[in-house]
């Protein structure tokens, strides 16, 4: 379960303050499949990215099964953004020097060695991934030889490369193709079915927000309302 | 090949192939620069050492005047001539201390019929009273040392049992000596001191050649070997209290040759130096631009659970292995290059009186990881601040900032 309290982000610009966040506060069970939706500079991504231990709240907490992700020291705050949450990131995030299947393996990389399988099954499950979400015939391709599309669903196969318990996800289907798209909530889905994954996607496409459990509708940094959206 | 930090921080290195060759360049050029000075100097310096631990006298009596004739002569191997009265031996023998005097005669060959080679330098020894050619013998004939014998230095090009003539004497190489890189004893040709006496009264009576000058019962220089735990400075100043003479001291003449290295390669060394640090500070100011440029991969990273010394490791190996390549090609470099130019460099060197012998593989091998591992060293100690900055950087900061 994730508890997010209180959360206020404040941005020191010269001598003005910011607040890009006031006062977040929700849970979100395991399980979930959430959307926040809101316009652009509405605090989406950032609050996204204190749900995801990337930046530290002003002020507040966020509890990850009873525990506080921003009291962690560095060791520990990597390992849970490494065994327990995947991120999709708005823009193209793939390691240029990496080919599709390197890329989606890089996590694993950071995993200790007692927590991490086999090299052979880590590849096994990062083709699979890739076969999954259609890129089967680009497993050796780099960065530069995918479209903007495939470079999107190699970083999504990555999100899932550790198999984690919450996805974090930003504007996820931002450069497919409405069929690629539908492919990729349909996986989304699936893996929120099979394994119990908690997915936090934030959104502009509300017609996507209306696939998840729960749309939470942010602006100017505060949280307005929740929704209950359709089935996924 | 599995994906690694090492593998990582290896592909990295591709991404701007430029820059990455005109780092190794640089960085090939400072560690071939130290690695061929400190080669240079450790060759000079071991063939010295070596040298005059062969040479076995702790003190070398020669006639005033002809002090840099001899230390040139010793350490080149060119011939050079000088006398004094042999009468001195006794004199110095008498002192306390001393435990053994040996004399030695510096003759040379002419051109012509009369010798089998020009320019040799040819030295007379006593074999009874010798104690610094005779033991270094590395080959030589089964009997005794005979009247007609001469013992040749390494460099020579005769072997043992190989007849030769000067001044019409006929003799036979009995032996050689091993390598010792002290030109005197690499190149010379030993024989019996009477037997060079009397080479030298037969070049008188040899019609069209040069005679040599040199009466018989004079010596070139007497080497002395004091007892253990004699007062060497006191020996010395007793025997320089005769004015026609000089002693030199194998510390005069590792002095002399040292001042001559310093002088050479001291430049060089400081050069090398300051290059260190240039690149150094070459390294630290283009991994900054690479951290710069990577911010948002490394926030990536981040996010994909790398840890801060996950990105410090992976920007300081990038840079270790960059200068560590850079490291290896410069001793690589420097090894062709010595090798292309050994003949140039050992000719030169002899010419500022400094003997040269190239060092075992294995100095070699250690002087080699020594240039790397400098190099290595400019990589890390340039990147560790950038790696620093890197590695501190707030991951949802790095990822926007790279927007």
């Amino acid at each position: 379960m994730i508890d997010i309290h209180d959360i206020w982000k404040i941005y020191d610009v010269g001598e003005e303050k910011i607040e890009a966040l006031r006062e977040i506060s929700f849970k979100i069970e395991r399980g979930s499949f959430i959307s926040i939706v809101g316009h652009s500079g509405s605090g989406k991504t950032t609050l996204l990215s204190i749900l995801g231990g990337l930046t530290k709240p002003t002020r507040g907490s966020v509890s990850i099964d009873g525990a506080d992700i921003w009291s962690m020291n560095d060791k520990d705050l990597s390992s849970l953004r490494n065994q327990k949450i995947g991120f999709i990131f708005q823009f193209s995030s793939l390691i240029p020097t990496l080919c599709a299947v390197d890329n989606v393996a890089l996590p694993v990389i950071y995993r200790s060695r007692e927590h991490r399988h086999s090299w052979k099954a880590v590849y096994e499950y990062a083709e699979e991934l890739l076969s999954t979400l259609g890129l089967k015939h680009k497993l050796k391709a780099f960065p530069s030889e995918l479209s903007g599309g495939q470079q999107r669903r190699v970083a999504i196969a990555r999100a899932f490369i550790n198999k984690p318990a919450i996805i974090v996800a930003d504007e996820p289907t931002g450069d497919l193709d409405s069929q690629s798209e539908s492919d990729v909530m349909e996986f989304f889905s699936k893996i929120n079915e099979q394994y119990q994954t908690t997915f936090l996607l934030v959104t502009h496409n509300l017609a996507l927000a209306r696939m998840t459990d729960k749309v939470h509708n942010m602006k100017d940094g505060m949280l307005l309302h929740s929704n209950n959206g359709g089935s996924p | 090949m599995n994906i690694s930090l090492t593998s990582l921080a290896l592909q990295n290195l591709t991404r701007r192939t430029f820059r990455t060759y005109a780092l190794l360049l640089a960085i090939a050029i400072v560690s071939g620069a130290i690695f061929s000075t400190s080669t240079l100097m450790w060759g000079v310096n071991s063939s010295l050492s070596k040298g005059l631990s062969k040479f076995g006298a702790d003190l070398l009596v020669v006639p005033k005047g002809s002090m840099i004739s001899m230390k040139s002569a010793l350490l080149t191997g060119e011939p050079s001539l000088f006398y004094m009265d042999g009468g001195i031996m006794q004199k110095i023998a008498s002192l306390k201390g001393v435990k053994s005097v040996s004399p030695q005669l510096f003759l040379t060959s002419v051109e012509g019929n009369c010798c089998v080679m020009g320019n040799a330098f040819i030295i007379g020894f006593n074999p009874k009273t010798d104690f610094t050619v005779m033991p270094w013998l590395e080959d030589k004939l089964d009997r005794p040392f005979q009247m007609d014998d001469v013992i040749i230095g390494a460099t020579n090009s005769y072997a043992v049992g190989d007849k030769l003539f000067f001044y019409g004497q006929d003799l036979t190489v009995y032996g050689k000596l091993g390598r010792t890189g002290i030109g005197l004893y690499d190149n010379a040709i030993f024989l019996n001191i009477d037997k060079a006496y009397s080479m030298a009264e037969e070049s008188h009576k040899l019609p069209g050649v040069s005679p040599l000058k040199l009466v018989r019962g004079s010596v070139s220089a007497v080497l002395v070997q004091t007892e253990v735990g004699a007062k060497l400075p006191f020996i010395s100043f007793t025997i320089s209290k005769d004015p026609d003479i000089k002693v030199i001291t194998a510390g005069n003449i590792i002095t002399s040759v040292r001042q001559n290295l310093v002088t050479l390669f001291g430049s060089t060394l400081v050069m090398s130096l300051i290059l260190i640090l240039a690149n150094t500070l070459m390294i630290s100011a283009i991994f900054s631009t690479i951290v710069n440029e990577r911010k948002r991969e490394l926030g990536i990273l981040r996010a994909l659970g790398a840890r801060k010394t996950s990105i410090f490791k992976l920007i300081v190996y990038e840079a270790a292995m960059l200068t560590s390549m850079g490291g290896l090609l410069g001793v690589f470099l420097g090894i062709v290059i010595m090798r292309i130019y050994q003949r140039t460099i050992i000719f030169n060197l002899k010419e500022l009186n400094m003997p040269y012998l190239w060092p075992p593989v294995s100095s070699i091998v250690m002087l080699a990881c020594i240039a790397v591992g400098a190099a290595v060293i400019v990589g890390i100690g340039g990147a560790f601040y950038p790696a620093l900055k890197g590695s501190t950087l707030q991951p949802y900061d790095a990822i926007r900032a790279g927007e």
